[in-house]
Formats: structure tokens, sequence, C-alpha cells
């Protein structure tokens, strides 16, 4: 089991769940279905466990393992089982109707994908590679570019789910740049972050709830009664 | 210990309102809960100018003068809602305005009133711990609290505009709170490579002021911006403020005071602590020069929407968008002279504000509407103490003399003029006459003229005092400022001064 203690194959293994969460994040732009957005949401909350996992244990940061546990019940589980009963108790099931179509979307994304890159490239540094600290660090890029797509898909969608859906992308984007970056924050505020999370989709499930029972819809283009 | 019990008491008040259920049980929590806080807050206040900064469970909680100022106008500021909103619901509750299809024996009124009263604690609390956390992740975590806490008293009233108002309060919000946290994880990268600064404490804020001069420069560049646009979100700083008119029009009148006179203010302090790192680290210019772009975007668009607004609640959200603006102005300005006007301007922003939208609630709980049309003007007539007290605070919250914001906003012109900042200054000076001028054509139109012949207004004790109290407050801070008042705010200044 000699590979599990080199430093080469974890750093390969970590940037491999990196890209996958990546090509996920670009899947949820361009497939059309609410149901399927959430459990890709949730295959991408798993992957993002076991990067934080491996990270964990590459690098001896116990406090990650905690915060791999918490990612895979909460966000993996608990959050799309909380969504998907929205979904079903608003009885909306039909298409996600973007604002922009699907091809310029993804388009857009990988546009999204290279300014990742390129702000990313300020936060390398190539000599430190081999050393433990710098593992997972080219992960970051992906990390900014989830933030980056999360932010256009809060933008370019007008269900009022599917922003809901953004807005966890885009905290996935920040759990991935502070893992790579620095193996997570300090335990409290991790905590405190996933309280916070678990809280927002709760209040925000709630309120796409009782917008689904006045408007009968989630559009919320159809909410545009203040103005001035 | 005192930290610990600032936390505890309206934590502790929430769940006592939820159980309690019974109408005078709960007013009686609320006000003995934030009444027990100002006297706290009071305290820590004198502790901190007495003996410094004070901290507690092994620095988790941590109090300087900035902190011990934020606190306690936020105690201030909910002991005046609560007493306020005595009145406010009561009035409500007598006019059947909780519109709902079956509601049979005033259940579902019953239902929401426990639903204010107990969430209400709760924003306080987490309004707090902004203020004393020394984390700045918590301090993140205790903002985005804020946010939750207060959706769902946004929605109390379960209109359709409500639920549109506070589904945006709370996806603008949330965005940009995401990128506030964006910036906190950068800060705490940056800390994160200097030697000595242990895994644990590296948010911290004790430890972070003292080593800010060795961050790194790159990273606290781009995590400023992240603040700024996230916590300016919260805040309400254009380009970002567009929840605000919203949600403060939507809630009831004490919600959208804590929004205003509240929350603006934490928000606000989670950016001076990040400018004061970032100014430690990067020299003054970087953060001046931006802060100064949002600020005067922020006042430049509140002024047409000042100019033709239809409706008094909304008005007042342009306002609190204009202010917000001066404040940050007055940050970018900086110098001492520019902190200090920062500072005093929160103070007594804090003070007026709720006066001006407890005018607007007692107005719209008289007519019904908060549309000047539906109006017809000569106010005074039928409520001539609201009438005179809100066309008061329309001229104490423009800043006319001899009301103390006057002071506060020729303090940061003169700190404008004093940094060399001329067209600026003149831009300010600009807006402020625009935004004073629409404000009172739209306060007088209001108030004065001839008489409709509405019926007088019942105007309940609470109600009455709250504003009566509130009123002569403003009135004595313009020619006088308590002692200890001032020297906490010359303390807050300070820290940030003590950061270059």
């Amino acid at each position: 089991m000699s590979f599990l203690h080199d430093l080469q194959f974890g750093d390969k293994m970590i940037t491999l769940m990196a890209a996958l969460v990546l090509v996920l994040q670009i899947s949820m732009v361009g497939q059309r279905w609410l149901m399927t957005n959430i459990r890709i949401f949730a295959i991408q909350s798993f992957l993002l466990a076991a990067i934080s996992c491996t990270i964990a244990f590459f690098n001896q940061a116990n406090h990650l393992y905690v915060a791999a546990l918490l990612t895979l019940i909460l966000k993996a589980f608990v959050l799309p089982l909380i969504l998907g009963r929205v979904v079903e108790s608003v009885g909306i099931r039909q298409e996600i109707e973007p604002l922009i179509n699907v091809p310029l979307s993804i388009l857009i994304s990988g546009g999204l994908t290279l300014v990742g890159y390129v702000v990313a490239q300020s936060f390398y540094h190539p000599e430190e590679t081999s050393t433990p600290a710098a593992l997972g660090h080219n992960t970051l890029a992906i990390a900014i570019a989830l933030f980056l797509i999360g932010f256009f898909t809060t933008l370019n969608r007008r269900k009022a789910l599917t922003q809901v859906l953004g807005l966890l992308s885009m905290e996935n984007g920040l759990f991935l740049a502070a893992i790579s970056l620095m193996y997570g924050m300090p335990l409290v505020v991790e905590l405190g972050i996933f309280f916070d999370v678990l809280l927002a989709v709760m209040v925000l499930g709630i309120l796409v709830y009782r917008i689904g029972e006045t408007f009968d819809s989630m559009d919320v283009s159809k909410l545009r009664r203040l103005r001035g | 210990m005192l930290l610990l019990w600032l936390l505890l008491v309206p934590l502790a008040a929430s769940p006592l309102a939820f159980f309690l259920r019974r109408r005078p049980t709960m007013e009686v929590v609320n006000l003995s809960a934030f009444a027990v806080v100002l006297g706290l807050a009071a305290g820590l206040g004198s502790q901190v100018l007495r003996r410094g900064p004070v901290s507690f469970w092994g620095g988790f909680l941590y109090a300087d003068a900035l902190s011990a100022l934020i606190v306690f106008l936020t105690a201030f500021v909910a002991l005046v809602c609560s007493i306020y909103a005595v009145g406010y619901f009561r009035h409500d509750e007598q006019n059947t305005v909780f519109l709902e299809k079956e509601d049979v024996l005033g259940e579902i009124a019953g239902q929401k009133l426990r639903k204010y009263y107990s969430l209400m604690p709760l924003f306080v609390f987490s309004m707090l711990l902004v203020a004393l956390a020394n984390n700045l992740g918590v301090l993140w975590v205790a903002i985005e609290g804020t946010t939750l806490a207060s959706v769902f008293l946004v929605t109390f009233y379960g209109r359709e505009t409500s639920l549109e108002a506070a589904w945006k309060y709370a996806i603008i919000g949330g965005v940009g709170l995401s990128m506030a946290l964006f910036g906190t994880i950068l800060a705490y990268y940056a800390a994160h490579q200097i030697e000595g600064i242990e895994t644990l404490a590296g948010l911290n804020w004790s430890v972070l002021v003292g080593n800010a001069a060795r961050l790194d420069k790159s990273t606290m560049r781009l995590a400023f911006i992240l603040i700024l646009l996230g916590y300016g979100t919260k805040a309400g700083i254009a380009p970002m403020h567009t929840w605000k008119p919203d949600a403060y029009s939507e809630a009831p009148v004490p919600v959208a005071v804590m929004l205003a006179a509240g929350v603006l203010n934490c928000a606000l302090y989670g950016l001076v602590r990040f400018y004061i790192l970032t100014s430690k680290c990067l020299g003054p210019q970087f953060a001046s020069q931006l802060l100064i772009v949002f600020g005067l975007l922020s006042m430049g668009v509140a002024v047409p929407f000042v100019l033709v607004q239809r409706s008094f609640r909304r008005l007042l959200a342009y306002s609190s968008i204009d202010h917000c603006g001066i404040m940050v102005l007055a940050l970018g300005f900086g110098g001492p002279l520019g902190i200090l006007g920062l500072f005093l301007h929160m103070t007594f922003h804090a003070v007026t504000k709720p006066l001006l939208f407890f005018c607007a609630g007692n107005v719209q709980q008289h007519l019904n509407t908060d549309l000047f049309r539906k109006a017809k003007g000569g106010l005074i007539h039928s409520m001539p103490w609201t009438g005179a007290a809100f066309l008061m605070a329309g001229l104490a919250v423009t800043g006319s003399p001899p009301f103390s914001l006057f002071q506060s906003e020729f303090i940061i012109l003169r700190a404008a003029f004093g940094q060399g900042h001329f067209v600026p200054a003149i831009l300010f000076v600009a807006f402020l006459v625009a935004i004073f001028s629409g404000f009172l054509m739209h306060i007088a139109n209001l108030v004065l003229g001839p008489d409709p012949g509405l019926p007088p207004a019942e105007i309940c004790r609470w109600k009455k005092y709250s504003v009566l109290g509130i009123a002569s407050v403003i009135i004595v801070l313009g020619f006088w400022i308590p002692a200890p008042l001032f020297k906490l705010i010359q303390g807050a200044a300070d820290v940030v001064a003590g950061g270059r």
C-alpha cells in the first residue's frame, strides 16, 4: 500500500476529483430538469467530501475529517432531501427556463472557468508543489470557477429553487477554495458556516413553498410588483 | 462575563416568548430583555472606556470601543423598537390588519405575533454577536444569521408583495454574503502564510491586527474588494441596494427600523474591521478610492428616487441608502476627522431613523396606505403630534441645523477638504442639497396643507411615548452629547486610527 503515502498520487487524485466537480457543475448548467439538478448537486457534494478526506489524509489535518463528514451528511443527503421535498410539495417538476439559452450558457461557463484559472495564477507558487503544504493548490482555479458559475446560475435562472441551487454551488466553490488553500477554515467557523447553510436552505425552502402556493409558480420573474 | 450575558439574555428571551404565547407576557419578555441588554451595553461601554478591550472565553468574544459603540447603538434601537412595537401591533390587531383567508378567533394573528416576539430577540442576538465576535469568520456567520433571522420578519404580513420583498432580500443578501465569505477566506489565507500564527487563532481580530502589515498584499487587495461588495450588499450600498426599498416598505415598522438602524451598522462594522486591516497592509490610498466611488454612487442613486418617490415608506429606504453612502464616503475620506465624522454620523443616524419610521408607521396605520397620492396632505390636523414629529424628523434626517446630523455631515465635509478630495466634496454637497429638497417637499406635502377632514387619529400611549421620547432625545443630542458617549465614539475612531 505504498502508493497511499505517495504525495504525487494524492495530488493526482485530488485534481481528478476536482475536475469531476467542475464537469458536474457545467453539466448542471447544461441540463434542464430540476430533480436532476438536485441529484447532480448531491454527487458534487459527495466528491467534495472525498476531496477533503484525501487532503486530510495526506496532510494529517484531522479537523478536515469533521468537515468532510458534515459535508457528506448535510450537503450530499440532507439538503437534497429538503430540496426534493420542496419540489414535491409545490408540485412543480417542469423544466428550468434559463434566461440565456443552454449552448451560450455553457460557453459562458467555459469563459468563467478561464477567469478562474487567471485569478488563481496569482496564488500559485510552482516551486512549492512537491511539499505537502502545496497539495491541492491547483484545485483553487476550479474552486473560483465553481463560485463564478454558481453566481452566473443564480442570475440566469428564473425558477426560485434553481437560484437556491446556484447559491449552494457558490458555497461549494468557497468550501473547495478553503480546503485547497489552507485545509479549511478553523473548525468553529466551519461549523458556523454549515449551520448557516442548513438554516438558509430551510428558510429559502419555506419561502419557495409559500411563493409556489401564492403565485402558483416558482417563477421569480412573476415577482415584479415592487418597483421604484 | 458581561460579554456572555449580553448574548445570553436575547438568546433566552426568544424561546421564552415562544413558549409563553400570551401577548402581554411576550411583550413584557421582549421589553425587559432589551432593557437589560441596554443596561449591559452601557456597562460594557464604561468598562471598555476604563480598562481598554475586554475578551472572554479564551478570546472567542472580544470588545473594544468600536464593538462597544455598535453594541450600545443596537441595544438602544432594539429597546426603542420594542416599546413602539407594543403599540404598533396592538393597533394592527384591533384593526384586523392580519388578513388571512380563514382567521377564526384571531388564531393566525396570535401566531404572527408569536413569530415576531420570538424572532426579534434572535435577530438582536445575531447583531450583538456581529459586534462581539473576535473571529472574523464568526463575524460572517453572525451577519448571515441576521439575514436568516429576519427573512420571516419581512414576510410578517404574508402579502404577495412581502413574499417578493423577502425573496429579493434573502437571495441578494445570500449572493452578497458569499462574496464576503470569499473575502474572509482570502484574509485567512493571507494570515495563514505568516509564520507564527497558529491555525485556530488565524482569523482572530486581536491576532490579525498586530500582524496586518505582514499580510500578503495582492491577496488582501482582492479580499477587500470582495468584502466591500459583500458587506456592502448587506449595508445597502449602490448598486447592490435593490432589496432595500422592498424589504423596508414591506416589513412591519419595528423590523424595518432594526434593518435600517441596526443591520446597517453591523454590516458597516464588518467593513470597517477589514478596512483597518487593508489600510494597515496596503496603505489607506487603495481602500479610500474604492470607498469614495461606492459612497458617491450610493448617494447619487438615491437622489432621483427620492425626488420622484410615490410611497413614503420607500422614501425612507432611499434615505437609508443615502446615509449608508455618506458613512462609506466618510470612511473613504479618512483622516482622524473623517473617521470621527463616520462614528458621529452612525450614532446620530441610529437615533434619528427610528423616529422617522415611527412617524411613517403611525401615518400608514392611520391612512391604511403608504402612497403620497392617496394621503392628500394636511395630516397635521388629524394627527398633530405625529405630524409635527414627522416634519422635525424629516428636517433632522436631511441634516439641517440645529439637529445633530448637520454636525456630523459638516465634519465629514471638512475632512473631505482637509484630505484634498475637492471633487467628491462638491458632489457630496450637491447630493445632500438635492436629497434635502426632495425629502422636505414630500414630507411637507404630506403633513402640511388644508384640513382634508379626516377624523382625529387614535394613537395609543405606547406609540405616543416612543415618538415623543425619541424626539426629545434627538433635540437634546443636537445641543449636547453626553461625555461618556462622546468618549466612546472617540474611542471607536481611535481603534480605526490606531490601525494605520
